[in-house]
Parts: structure tokens; sequence; C-alpha cells
């Protein structure tokens, strides 16, 4: 059982009139790789610049291994930071801007000199060391503002979009690299992203916010298949949502077709209800399933690995996503106008309240 | 700035700045009102020194050749800067020793800028007076004129250009009718912007404007007049000055969308 | 677009800036070859006598007395233009504009009432002396007016807001990011400044410094208005050289040595620039 690192109690960040932080409150776990997802304004930033020290809570609690660190300033905190920017030291080589941190604990030289260059070959940059970041690449600025925070050792290293700046290939490598890196070193990462693929790729719990609250706070398997509601089910992924009535124990579509599922306990019958499923739950013309409907294709849109298909049914105003693998929609020659069914379990259905 | 001490210190070097900066320029305009017009007392509310100035000849004679030089001097400047200004910047590749006479009037020392003038309109035997002073305004002034205006070309979206070629129109007609339009607003600031270093200028017109009295301009006079023999009508005379090249320049930079010049 | 047309906008300003600058200045260049005229004028004939002379040890002295004074006004006016540069920025962003506007406004009124102005505070019948004598103080005071001091304070008052403009620059573009990063990494305020913001804004300090130092060392009215003609700057001595003594050829060496010292200086300033900003030509390697 892995034991607490930071706990955060009840944090409010007010700007005035604004509430930018609203009650959140997380447990996050020793060498953990821990994910703050979060639209644009949602307060992930917020909360990533009062775990770093640039900001102080309006009121509630940060504890870092039981202590409370919510008015330490940032520079005496065993927190460390990877800027969006960088922000690398752009007068200083690449050496230069690894050593500044362990200078600014009046380490000795020599220990200082064999901390940075083992950082170098960690991040694979020793032969650019004498480098200034302005003759770095986008990938290789990235390892240094990497390596500058991580040489640190610091209990806690937070990370704030640290591969926004980075085109999708180097992307992809990078996420595996991160938890590569946090694996071998053992400590806690925290991310700040936008970005949903990167957030299930790489961590191992997310925290849903939206607007300065938390919404959901899970496993990324828990994330994408529960989700609390009807938001958190649209921000992760995509969802097919289909409006119903709730009736018997059941949910009747507008035209009255049935859907099968386990309803909330919350919602009553003549209630309004969502009724949920993913694209890829989607399977054509299984008669046999628990719930099925007819639709004719308006559009479709070609993927390499998968097939994506916008049925038009009577049951919803927007178009029906299925998501076909590549050995299925092979075996078809599918064209718009095309009339098809398509038939899902009741148990990959989910059920949220309008 | 993160914590109150800091900002405490801020707010401090910044009043002491100002204080430093503007003190000695109220203290001239609160002269300037002063009946006995000394700065040992304070003898009444006057507006007698402003009357004194007006009825001196030789002033407003002075004046009005400060007046003729700056607007004939931002005349020509404005029309001759905001063409290299357009030039250099439809021409992408820059040339070095082009930018450096482009840069030249604005750096190099009035000093030299001066004598040169001097030397090079004498041996030609070349009679000096307000003409003069205009060619030498000129000079500097074109090249401001030309900074703020490429300043705003650097910003400048060149494909309306191309399309307004695309639809048919000439060169002429494109500079006319889509390219000087956008430029206005940066034109006129360094029309002010020139027509206000004119009217302050001192060194290059006390050098180029010959020996006669009839060429005297308002600084030349107010350089004199600080030399040899301090009158009260001079504070008067600062605070007119003073006022009419701040009004001009904040009309300048009214234009020129918050920048200062030399930003 | 073909390279014609720009270069016929361009004629008519570089036929005249070729006319009345290029042309004059290149005059100067080689007038400093000349002799000089027994009755003045000059006699075409080359030498390097006033090239000389400007090294003669009478001249010399001149020379390092102004640029004491200069590199003194520059000095002075860096460290308050920084000060006030740095505070500007460390403001609310929507404030720093017309903060900065302020600050910059008194460059743009006229030179002479700027410096007339400290005539009236410095005075002996002046206002800073009224002011003693009005709390009271009784005793000799000293001479303010036509001191080195005097000049000093004049030149730093009139070029002040071009350095605050000059600081303001790079301080203003600095990313905040930087700042945090490097208190983030266990810096305190003073060690960040020391180590990142310093280093970082040398070519706005250099910038500033430069152009002080040139102006004043080549200023000719303060001397003569706050100095009361008690020493020689460079500015004068030229200005004496052309209006006064007549001796051309000499003054032309003079204004050639103040070129040359400002193109020094510059070419110093450009390289303190690249070295700040880490621009090296940038070879990106690639990952």
């Amino acid at each position: 059982m892995t034991s607490t690192l930071l706990s955060l109690a009840n944090i409010e960040k007010r700007f005035g009139e604004l509430r930018a932080v609203n009650g959140v409150s997380l447990d996050i776990r020793e060498n953990e790789f821990f994910a703050l997802l979060g639209a644009s304004g949602s307060g992930k930033t917020t909360l990533l610049r009062m775990l770093a020290g640039f900001d102080m809570p309006s009121s509630g609690h940060i504890l870092l291994d039981g202590h409370d660190i919510s008015q330490v300033p940032p520079n005496h905190r065993p927190v460390n930071l990877m800027f969006q920017s960088y922000a690398l030291f752009p007068h200083m080589t690449v050496a230069q801007n690894i050593a500044y941190g362990l200078e600014m604990e009046k380490l000795p030289r020599t220990e200082i000199n064999e901390r940075v260059d083992e950082m170098l070959s960690t991040i694979q940059l020793t032969h650019l060391a004498e480098r200034k970041p302005e003759q770095l690449s986008g990938g290789q600025r990235q390892r240094v503002a990497l390596g500058r925070a991580l040489v640190k050792r610091p209990r806690l290293l937070l990370l704030d979009e640290p591969l926004g700046a980075l085109d999708k290939k180097l992307r992809g490598e990078m996420q595996l690299e991160l938890k590569h890196i946090q694996n071998k070193f053992g400590i806690t990462f925290i991310v700040v992203t936008h970005d949903q693929e990167e957030a299930l790729v790489m961590a191992d719990r997310i925290a849903i916010l939206k607007d300065g609250e938390l919404l959901q706070c899970g496993s990324p398997h828990e994330i994408y298949e529960y989700p609390v509601n009807r938001f958190a089910a649209d921000f992760i992924g995509v969802m097919n949502f289909l409006p119903a009535r709730v009736d018997a124990g059941a949910l009747c579509t507008a035209n009255g077709s049935r859907i099968s599922a386990s309803l909330p306990a919350d919602l009553k019958p003549g209630d309004n209800a969502l009724a949920a499923v993913r694209p890829e739950r989607l399977r054509l013309g299984a008669a046999d399933a628990d719930n099925c409907l007819n639709g004719r294709i308006s559009a479709m849109a070609y993927h390499g690995l998968d097939l994506h298909l916008h049925l038009e049914t009577p049951v919803s105003p927007h178009p029906l996503m299925v998501r076909l693998t590549a050995d299925v929609a092979e075996g078809h020659p599918f064209a718009v106008g095309e009339e098809v069914s398509v038939g899902w379990s009741a148990r990959d259905t989910r059920v949220f309240t309008a | 700035m993160t914590n109150r001490g800091s900002l405490r210190l801020m707010l401090l070097i910044l009043s002491a700045t100002f204080a430093f900066l503007y003190i000695p320029i109220s203290v001239l305009f609160a002269l300037s009102f002063n009946a006995s017009g000394l700065p040992t007392a304070w003898t009444g509310f006057s507006t007698h020194w402003y009357a004194e100035l007006m009825a001196n000849s030789d002033i407003i004679g002075a004046a009005l050749n400060t007046l003729i030089v700056a607007v004939v001097s931002t005349l020509s400047a404005t029309l001759l800067g905001t063409l290299l200004a357009i030039g250099v910047e439809i021409r992408r590749r820059k040339g070095r020793l082009l930018e450096t006479v482009i840069f030249a009037p604005m750096i190099i020392p009035d000093i030299v800028l001066a004598i040169a003038l001097l030397s090079f309109f004498s041996m030609l035997d070349f009679r000096m007076g307000l003409h003069t002073i205009i060619i030498s305004h000129t000079v500097f002034n074109l090249a401001f004129v030309c900074a703020v205006v490429r300043a705003r070309l650097k910003s400048f979206d060149w494909s309306i250009v191309e399309a307004s070629t695309d639809l048919g129109a000439t060169t002429p007609v494109t500079l006319r009718r889509v390219i000087l339009p956008v430029l206005t607003p940066a034109v006129v600031a360094g029309a002010l912007l020139a027509f206000t270093l004119s009217i302050d200028e001192f060194i290059i017109a006390y050098f180029t404007a010959g020996s006669g009295r009839d060429s005297i301009t308002l600084p030349m006079q107010i350089f004199s007049m600080i030399r040899f023999g301090v009158t009260p009508e001079i504070n008067a005379l600062a605070v007119l000055v003073m006022t009419l090249s701040v009004v001009a320049l904040a009309i300048s930079q009214r234009l020129n969308r918050g920048r200062l010049p030399g930003q | 677009m073909t390279d014609r047309k720009p270069v016929y906008l361009m004629t008519p300003a570089l036929a005249w800036l070729t006319a009345f600058m290029v042309v004059p200045c290149l005059l100067i260049l080689a007038l400093a070859f000349f002799r000089r005229g027994i009755y003045g004028g000059i006699v075409y004939e080359f030498t390097l006598s006033n090239i000389a002379l400007v090294f003669d040890p009478l001249y010399a002295r001149i020379f390092l007395k102004s640029a004491g004074i200069a590199g003194l006004a520059a000095t002075i006016a860096v460290v308050i233009g920084y000060a006030a540069a740095y505070a500007i920025a460390s403001m609310p962003r929507k404030r720093q504009p017309i903060l900065l506007f302020f600050a910059v406004l008194p460059f743009w009124s006229n030179y002479l009432v700027r410096t007339y102005a400290w005539i009236v505070l410095l005075n002996r019948e002046g206002l800073i002396v009224s002011l003693a004598r009005a709390v009271g103080f009784e005793g000799e005071l000293p001479q303010m007016l036509y001191t080195e001091t005097a000049v000093v304070i004049g030149l730093v008052y009139n070029y002040l807001p071009f350095v605050i403009l000059a600081c303001y620059a790079p301080l203003s573009r600095l990313n905040p990011e930087i700042h945090e990063a490097s208190r983030d990494l266990g810096a305190s305020e003073w060690t960040t400044f020391r180590r990142v913001t310093l280093p970082m804004t040398v070519p706005g300090i250099a910038t500033g410094f430069v152009f002080v130092f040139v102006l004043s060392i080549g200023n000719f009215v303060t001397p003569a208005l706050l100095g009361g003609g008690q020493f020689q700057m460079i500015g004068n001595l030229i200005y004496d050289q052309f209006l006064t003594a007549n001796d051309w050829p000499f003054g032309a060496a003079l204004s050639m040595f103040l070129i040359a010292i400002m193109m020094g200086l510059l070419t110093l300033q450009t390289f303190a620039s690249e070295k700040a900003s880490g621009q090296q030509r940038a070879e990106v390697c690639d990952d």
C-alpha cells in the first residue's frame, strides 16, 4: 500500500469576485503519475501555481508529507515546476541551466558537477552541454527543462502542459519517455493538461476539473468507462447521447423504442434522461443485442486504423457515431445513404440526468 | 513581485524618479506666473510676463522663424521619409550600407552634423539663412519619419497590396488607395514628431543659420537669453515652448497607437 | 514586386541624405587631413598634424576630463534609469504604458529649457538656496551652479528618460516564467535579480550607457550653461574651433575622434547584447 504524499484540503482561490478554484480536495500518493485535466479556465493552472508556491490559497491547506506548505515561498519548497514555456535561462548554457538549482542549495562544486553530468546523460544531452537554449530544438529544450527540475530531486514534480509545444509525433514519444523517467526516479509527477488523450496515456490517476471544481477523480479506465455525469462523459473521448424518458425501469426514446440499461437510483419514472454509449461499443447488424437502432449513413470518415460512420436516426437530432475497426470495415463497402442497423449491450449503456 | 515590501520599494523608486523629472519643470511653470518673476518669493499670480513676451518683437520674430523652419522641414521630411520607408520595406533584401545611411541621422552627434553642414555650405559659398536650416532639419527629420512609418509597415499585411494588384490596380493607384490610407496615422505621427524635434532643435540651427539677425530661431534666442542676461520673460517662453512640443508629442503618440517614438 | 519600384521611391530621400549628410561628413573627414592657414581658412596640403594634436597632452587632458564627466553622468543615469524601469516593469501591466509615457515625456520638451530649469534651482539666489534660508540655514552654502556637479546633474536630468526607455524594453520583454523558474529552483528574489534578470537585460543597460556617454561627451550646451564655461568638453572644443578659434581642420579631426569613440562603443554594445541574449550564430540541431 503506497502512502499519501500530498493532501489538498478544501482549497479555494478567489481573484476578486472570481472563484478560480472552489473547494478542491485531493490526495495524491507517493510515486504516482497524476494528471489534472481540464479546459482553459477550469482552474487547473491556478491549482498548479498554488502547489508550486506562486499563488497562495484563499482558504484551505496543502499538506506535503503531513506539513502545511500553503504559505511557504516557492524557493523553500521541495517541489519543482517544469514550465509550459520551459522558461530556460537564455544566457546560460544547458549545463549551467541544470546546475542553477543545485547552486541554490549551496552544494559543493564537485557534487554539482557529478549530478549535472548524470542528469545530462539521463536526458541524452551530454553532447550539447555547452549549447545555449536558442541553439536547441523544441524536444531538446523540453528535456533540459525536465532535467533542470529533476536534478534537484524534488518530492513532487509539477509539469505544466509539458508536451504542448511539441509536434504530434514527438509528443507520442515523449509521453512514453516521461513515464519511463518518472518510473526510474520514483518521483511523484503531477501533469496539468487540457489534452485528454495525453492524460489517459500517461497518468495513473486523473482528476477532471471544471469551473474550479473537482468533477471526478479516478484511474483512466474508471474515467473513460464510468464518467460520473454528462459533462465528464462528453469531455473524455467521443460519446453518443440519446435523449429519453424514464418509464417503468427502462428508457423510452422519442419514437417509442426502448433502451435497456441499469438506471441510477435517483431517476424516477417520468424524468428526462440521457442514454450514452461509446462509438466503439456499437456493432453493425447485431439484431440479437440488448439495444437496437436503424439509421441511414449520412457521412463517413476514413482514419486508416478505423472507419467512422455518422448515422441519422429517428431518436436523436445529432448523428450517431459508429466506430468500426479496419477488419470489419474492409468486409463491407459502405455508401452514404445506405440503411444499416446497429446494436449494443445494456452493460455498455450509461444513463445520466438530462 | 510577490511581497509587499518590494512593492513599497518600487513605489518609492517611482515617486523619487518622477519627482526628480518633474520638479524642475514645475518650478518653471510656477515661476512664469509669479508677479516678481524671481524664485526667491511668491508675490502673487500674474500673467504679466506672458504679456511682456508678446510685446517682445525679437521673440515674436524668432518664433515665426522657428515656425517656418518646422513647417517646411516637416512637410519635406514627411514626403521624403514616407516614400523612403515604403521603398525600404517593399524591398525585402536589406542592405547594410542602406540601413546605416538611414539610421545615421538619428544617432550622429548633433555637433558633428552641425559642423559638417557648416563646412559644406561655406565651402560651396552657399549663402546661409533660414533655407539652410530647413535643408539641415530635413536630414534628421526624414530619418525619424522613416523610422515611425517603418515600424508601422513591419506589421503591415503586404498581401493586401497583392490583392489590389490582382484586382487590376496599377502601382500608383495601389499606393494611393491602399498603402497610404493604412499608413496615414503613422505618417501623421511621424510628421508631428518631426515638428517637435524641429521646433526644439538648437545646435544644427545655430551652426547653419549664418550670421544675419533675421534667421534667428526660438531656441537660438533662448540660448542667448540664458547666457547673456536672464529676464523673467524666459520662464513664460519656456512654458510655452514646452507645452507646444508636449502637445504635439501627445497627439503623435495617440496616433501611433500608444507606442512612443524610439520604442 | 520587382526591385525597380522601391528604388524609385527611395531615390529622393537617399539623394537628400547623400547631399546633405554623407558628402558633408566625408568633407569633414577630408578636412581633418588639411592644414590650417595662418589667418584661419584651409590650405589644401596633406598633413597628419591635426590628428597628432588630438593626442597632445593639453587636449588629451580635456578628453580625459570630459570622458570622466560623461562616464559619471552615464553611470548615474543608468543606475537611476534601470531602477525606475524595473519599478515600472513590476507595476500592473495595464498601468505600465502610462507610467512610461510620463517618464519619457520630459525628453521631448526643449533641451535648453530643461537645462535652464536647473539654473533656476541651483542659482546663488535660486530655489534651493531660498529653501535652505527659509528653513533657517544661515551658514555659507557651497557654490552649486557653474560646477562639475551641476553639469553632471544637468546631463543626468536630460538623458534619464532615454535610459529608462532603453532599460524598460528588455525588462518588459522578460518572460515572467523565467523569473518564476529561478524562484522555483530555490533562488531568493535578490539572487534571481543578480543571476537572471540583470544579465538578461544587459543590452538595455549598454544602450543607455553608450548613448548618454556619447551625447554627453559631445555636448556643448550643458557645459556652457551649467558649467559656466569653467571647463571644456569635447563638444565645446569643437564649437570653439569652428566659431572662435577658426581652426576647422583641427575641429574636423576632433569630430572624427568623437565619431570613432561612438562607433567603438556601439560595437561593444552590440557585442554585449549578442552575448546576453545567447544569440551566437544559432545552429539549431535536430533531434
